[in-house]
């Protein structure tokens, strides 16, 4: 064995997201959401005025809209206490908007990234980098050769001050509004950190980039939020990571993710969530596709206490394409609501969807989402696939879907099953000398496989071994 | 040397409320190196006495015996089985514990499992094989808790923690040399167990699994239904090979003559109404192919 | 919805339908407990999206065309001599017990603010009751309605072992000026062992909303086969349910509609599995024509008890027209792993290439496209076990492609 493989024999998944670190921070905003708290951040990042002004317009938006609470079987929110979140720490780092060596940066923060395994990662496949810690970007950095082609792979922060013209057509405006909903709307007040990503056109960013969030810190709120532009026949793969140690109170995790692609381009984003599983995580995904474009969403969700996600594709040129792919893990005391929703705004549209969930020891799942077809959009077609597994009778296994269908000439198809691990398939692994746990472990792996074969294999890796985790009901 | 042994082994539906007998009293012995063919009408028990020999869940032994004899140097020259460890009582073991004594059950209708590939499950299996081995052989007195590994993982781009016993490349040349043999085509090995595999491919497959695994002896439950004469003809020296190379025990549950023609018994058992009703040598097989089953059943039921 | 009450809907009103029924006083408590209770309930529930509401019941004044004293009808009500087929008068007269028993026990009275309404004022209905062991075929009841609106009640009782089939058939008679409204409450007890089909052909004109509601408890060994096809109405919102209560209970959902003009269908066909070893079968196929909307919501409700369940649910759309709209939404709700479920949904045109291909075999394409829209609903039509419906469907489909 090589000592490589040696090497690779330590590790040890579980330790890697558990350890928790002192917190040490510059700047504190203090729990709750008023003007003033949006005030303090909005001024310690420098901002324009503009940024403050859509802060505070999304700060009123917030407080009028109602929590949503009337969705069939909608995960409880009752203990979610926004008030008593704080949503700003800006972690002690001598650089603003991110350093560019991992030596630069404080001890702790640094040994954080290293244990969650970036900096190798970055080594090894990646185009670029950006990690934060808390509510701001400490790490950013991209391979030279794609700055001189105009890729721009920078933190939000930096980008409204560098790239104003940019943030200000695109940052809320047409694809995520405050308005769409209440968390978009907090978000809109107190967003911080986040990447930003601009790819010329035709260019096409041959290794993916990755974002990874940290949060450290017990009661915090993080807030990114991620544009991504994708102009015409460019391409570009976006890797977000997230993961946070467990504390007794609760942590919000409300990112809000825009993505353009223009026309032919492709964009794909992937995420695996590992929140701790005090986290809730209420996130706004969207991206608008332009003819010919095609947009992947590729979503783990692993962790958490309650998670809505669906992420949407506004299907808006004719002739373009999205993919979804989702899986979700819900273990003990978890609700992963999770699924996609697809407008097809254009003729000749496609998408598909495939998700597989699987709920344990008292966990749910549930997929929803909504397809429509609008008026006018034909020769549409879309794909709907949702499988889920169960594991006991404490669990719960739930399917939601919607399908709005104003075109005739389309074709919809829509299809769920739910079932349990099959006793002859465990039987006839066991007889091949697998003990029980093993055998399960494979027919989930298998189960989940049609959507890891998409993923890059190191992040098909990764995902397989925190379900491993989630099966020996290890992670915290 | 190893024996498989079977005594008075009765068995019923483990589902509450069924309350159906189905094996009553079968008496059986099966030692490496042995052919012996098994057959019987349908729903005379046969299946139900290889389930039962692997652990299946579905029945319940109500009465007798499945034992496994083994003898040093069973599992290859270098590994130790001590004398206290020699017989087992293969009733109170997980059917994963069975297979890694060398119980091999080659499945009448094997699972199709989707998203797991050949070679990732077969090399699995190989390494859980020899790992449970090195459990079930453990001296107790020396046994310790195995010390979880400190540290944590730098990196989320790596490969499996653990590789197991037999590495990647050493198994890929395991799994070609045995496919090879039994002329299968190689991109089998990149597929998913048994998914959308024809049944001819299916039996093929569970010989390939015995011959990976190497037991000491395999029950296999008509691997030769549905297969054509070429596949039938690889399958055959399949188990050939198992008994020749590897000295395994064969006891191959058939309905038809036809397979006996290339893999040659060295006893034949005929099974009625659950239990063993007659035995002899390969000319009873003739003997049954001509005639059918119901003068054994006349003969036996006047003798009892 | 306005919330005060019309000047009909009060309960000197109700009262005097009570009355006219001859019906003792618990009866007459539980209508006036429904009026009372009207302003505190919601509609029945619709689906809502982002920004939309699949179905609007909202904007509907049903006070305002509901005119209860008026009602006027003609009904026939005949089953064979060894299971009771009675009016809701006459029942109330000879089976006071089995109605105190069963009334409102599958539907609450105040499920909604539909029910409630349709509680307090119904002024017909049906009995349908069959002793242990019967085997009563050819139960039909036949509603026509000429009024401006009619609330109609039917309970199906079926103990031990019997066996009943009931056909039922909505349709309107005299033309009445303006909107109509037809509200139906169907309740089955179905007795351990006992099997109901309920097949139900609603044709009622194009003037009139149509609200029911058909539930049924199946016992032990119980089978409850809806068989629903809506055809007529302007607006119907109509729910078949099953809940599987005793072990071992089955029931089948088979549906059909066919939409056109700005006709709008919202069907939903629900089960809920609570006993072990239950099977539901949900088959719901619908074509839309012109600027018919449908929207279907599909139920399979798997409580934790239980245990061995399969439970499969089939939905499938054909769009005609390129006006008209397809909604659903099949959900699986799962509380018990050992469950094998599975649903599936489509929407879909007709095939040009089969349309071609019968063209080229010298059908006109006006033929081609009856054949194939009548193809479509042939999987439907072969569950229904209930022969003179399925002719009735079979040619109100043929009817509605040749208008
Ligand atoms: N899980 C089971 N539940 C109920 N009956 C079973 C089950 N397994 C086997 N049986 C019954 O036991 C009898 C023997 O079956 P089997 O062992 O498969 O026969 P064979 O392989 O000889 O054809 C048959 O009558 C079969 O129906
Ligand atoms: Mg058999």
């Amino acid at each position: 064995m090589s000592s490589e493989q040696d090497h690779l024999k330590e590790t040890d998944t579980e330790k890697r997201f558990e350890f928790k670190k002192e917190e040490s921070a510059a700047v504190t905003s203090g729990k709750g959401l008023t003007e003033e708290v949006v005030r303090m951040i909005s001024d310690d990042k420098d901002e324009p005025e503009w940024m403050l002004e859509r802060r505070l317009r999304s700060l009123k938006q917030y407080h009028e809209m109602p929590l949503p609470t009337d969705w069939p079987g909608q995960p409880d929110l009752t203990e979610l206490d926004i008030e008593e979140i704080v949503p700003y720490i800006r972690p002690d780092v001598d650089k603003r908007s991110g350093a560019d060596d991992w030596d630069d940066l404080p001890e702790d923060i640094q040994d954080t990234f290293e244990q969650l395994g970036i900096p190798e990662a970055e080594r090894k496949a990646l185009s670029g980098v950006g990690a934060q810690y808390e509510s701001e970007v400490v790490y950013q950095n991209m391979q030279e050769q794609w700055e001189e082609k105009g890729v721009v792979f920078c933190n939000m922060d930096e980008a409204v001050r560098e790239h104003p013209e940019l943030v200000k057509e695109y940052f809320m405006t047409k694809c995520v509004p405050p308005s769409d909903n209440k968390f978009a709307a907090l978000h809109g007040a107190v967003w911080s950190g986040g990447s930003f990503v601009y790819v010329p056109e035709d260019v096409t960013v041959e290794m993916p980039v990755q974002a990874y969030f940290r949060m450290n810190s017990e009661g915090m709120g993080q807030f990114e939020h991620t544009l991504i532009i994708a102009e015409e026949g460019s391409e570009v793969h976006y890797i977000e990571g997230c993961s946070a140690p467990k504390y007794g109170s609760h942590n919000l995790h409300s990112g809000g993710v825009e993505v353009f692609v223009g026309e032919d381009a492709h964009v794909q984003y992937s995420t695996v969530q590992n929140w701790s599983k005090n986290t809730y995580n209420l996130n706004t995904k969207r991206a608008i596709c332009e003819k010919g474009g095609t947009m992947e969403w590729v979503s783990g969700s692993m962790g958490s206490k309650a998670t809505m996600l669906y992420p949407s594709t506004i299907l808006k040129g004719r002739g373009a394409t999205d993919n979804h792919i989702t899986i979700a893990f819900a273990g003990e005391g978890q609700d992963i609501d999770t699924g996609a929703k697809v407008y097809h705004n254009a003729p000749n549209t496609k998408s598909t969807i495939e998700s597989k969930s699987i709920a344990k020891d008292g966990g749910r799942t549930n997929y929803r989402g909504l397809v429509h077809i609008a008026d006018g959009a034909e020769g549409s077609s879309t794909s709907v696939e949702c499988d889920a597994l169960m594991f006991d009778n404490e669990s719960t296994s739930d399917t939601m879907p919607y399908m709005e269908i104003q075109e005739s000439k389309v074709d919809v198809a829509h299809e769920a099953t739910v079932g349990k691990i099959g006793d002859e398939d465990v039987f006839y692994l066991q007889s091949r000398g697998l003990d029980d746990d093993d055998a399960k472990q494979m027919i989930v792996a298998g189960f989940i496989e049609p959507i890891t074969e998409e993923l890059p294999i190191e992040y098909a890796v990764e995902l397989n071994r925190l379900i491993e985790l989630e099966m020996e009901g290890s992670l915290g | 040397m190893a024996t498989l042994e079977l005594n008075n082994l009765h068995a019923e539906v483990a589902e509450e409320g069924v309350d159906e007998q189905i094996l009553d009293g079968v008496d059986l012995e099966v030692k490496s190196g042995e052919i012996h063919a098994l057959m019987g009408p349908n729903g005379s028990g046969k299946s139900t006495t290889a389930k039962v020999i692997a652990g299946h869940p579905a029945y319940e032994v109500t009465e007798g015996e499945v034992l496994l004899h083994l003898e040093d140097g069973d599992f290859g020259g270098a590994f130790e089985i001590p004398e206290d460890k020699r017989t087992w009582d293969l009733l109170d073991l997980e059917p994963n514990e069975r297979a890694a004594l060398g119980v091999f059950l080659g499945f009448q209708y094997p699972a199709e499992i989707e998203g797991v590939t050949m070679t990732n499950f077969l090399r699995t299996a190989l390494n859980a094989k020899l790992e449970e081995r090195e459990e079930l052989f453990e001296d107790e007195d020396e046994h310790e808790e195995e010390e979880e590994e400190a540290g944590y993982d730098t990196s989320p781009m790596e490969g499996p923690a653990d590789e197991g016993e037999v590495g990647v490349a050493e198994f890929q040349q395991i799994l070609s040399e045995k496919m090879e043999q039994l002329d299968m085509d190689e991109k089998f090995a990149q597929r998913y167990l048994n998914a959308g595999f024809s049944g001819g491919e299916k039996k093929q497959n569970e010989v390939l699994q015995a011959a990976i695994l190497e037991p000491e002896v395999a029950v296999l439950d008509e691997i030769d239904s549905g297969l054509d004469i070429d596949r039938l003809q690889d399958v055959s020296k399949g188990i050939n090979a198992l008994r020749d190379e590897q000295g395994t025990g064969i006891l191959q549950i058939t309905h038809y003559q036809r397979i006996l023609d290339y893999v040659e018994p060295d006893h034949v058992h005929v099974m009625l109404d659950g239990k063993v009703a007659k035995s002899g040598g390969a000319e009873l097989a003739e003997k049954l192919e001509d005639n059918g089953y119901d003068w054994v059943r006349e003969e036996f039921y006047e003798t009892a | 919805m306005s919330t005060q009450v019309h000047a009909a809907l009060d309960e000197g009103t109700v009262r005097e339908i009570s009355e006219s029924l001859g019906e003792p006083e618990w009866l007459l408590e539980t209508r006036l407990e429904a009026l009372d209770a009207l302003d505190d309930l919601a509609m029945p529930s619709v689906i809502r999206t982002p920004g939309r509401e699949w179905t609007n019941l909202h904007d509907l004044d049903f006070e305002g065309f509901v005119d209860p004293l008026n009602a006027a009808e003609n009904k026939d009500q005949v089953g064979p001599d060894e299971a009771e087929v009675l009016p809701f008068a006459e029942a109330v007269d000879e089976h006071e017990e089995l109605l105190k028993e069963h009334f409102g026990s599958v539907v609450d009275p105040q499920d909604n603010y539909l029910t409630a309404l349709s509680t307090a004022l119904f002024s017909t209905g049906t009995v349908v009751y069959v002793p242990e062991g019967v085997d009563a075929e050819d139960v039909k009841i036949r509603t026509e309605m000429n009024s401006q609106s009619l609330f109609n009640y039917t309970l199906v009782v079926t103990e031990k072992s019997a066996s009943v089939t009931i056909l039922e058939r909505q349709s309107t008679g005299e033309d009445v000026d303006g909107e109509r409204y037809y509200s139906g409450i169907v309740e089955v007890a179905a007795g351990e062992n006992s099997n109901v089909q309920y097949g139900s052909l609603q044709n009622v004109d194009e003037e009139t909303y149509n609200y029911t509601l058909k539930r049924g408890h199946a016992d032990t060994y119980a089978t409850i086969d809806w068989i629903e096809g809506n055809i007529g109405s302007r607006l119907t919102k109509s729910s078949v349910e099953t809940y599987l209560k005793g072990d071992s209970s089955e029931s089948q959902i088979v549906g059909a509609f066919f939409g056109h003009g700005d006709q709008h269908f919202d069907v939903n066909a629900r089960v809920w599995h609570e006993a072990e070893h239950t099977t539901a079968d949900l088959v719901t196929r619908g074509a839309l024509d012109d600027e018919a909307r449908s929207v279907y919501e599909g139920v399979q409700d798997v409580g934790s008890d239980a245990w061995d369940t399969n439970s499969y649910q089939r939905e499938n759309t054909l769009m005609l027209s390129d006006e008209s709209e397809a909604d659903a939404s099949p959900k699986l709700i799962i509380n018990n792993h050992d469950t094998e479920a599975s649903h599936s949904a489509t929407v879909g045109q007709v095939s040009d290439e089969d349309l071609f291909y019968m063209e080229t075999r010298g059908t006109d394409p006006e033929s081609a496209e009856n054949m194939l829209v009548e193809g479509f609903f042939v999987p439907v039509l072969e569950e229904v076990a209930v022969d003179e419906l399925r002719d009735d469907l079979t040619d109100l489909v043929a009817a509605r492609l040749r208008e």
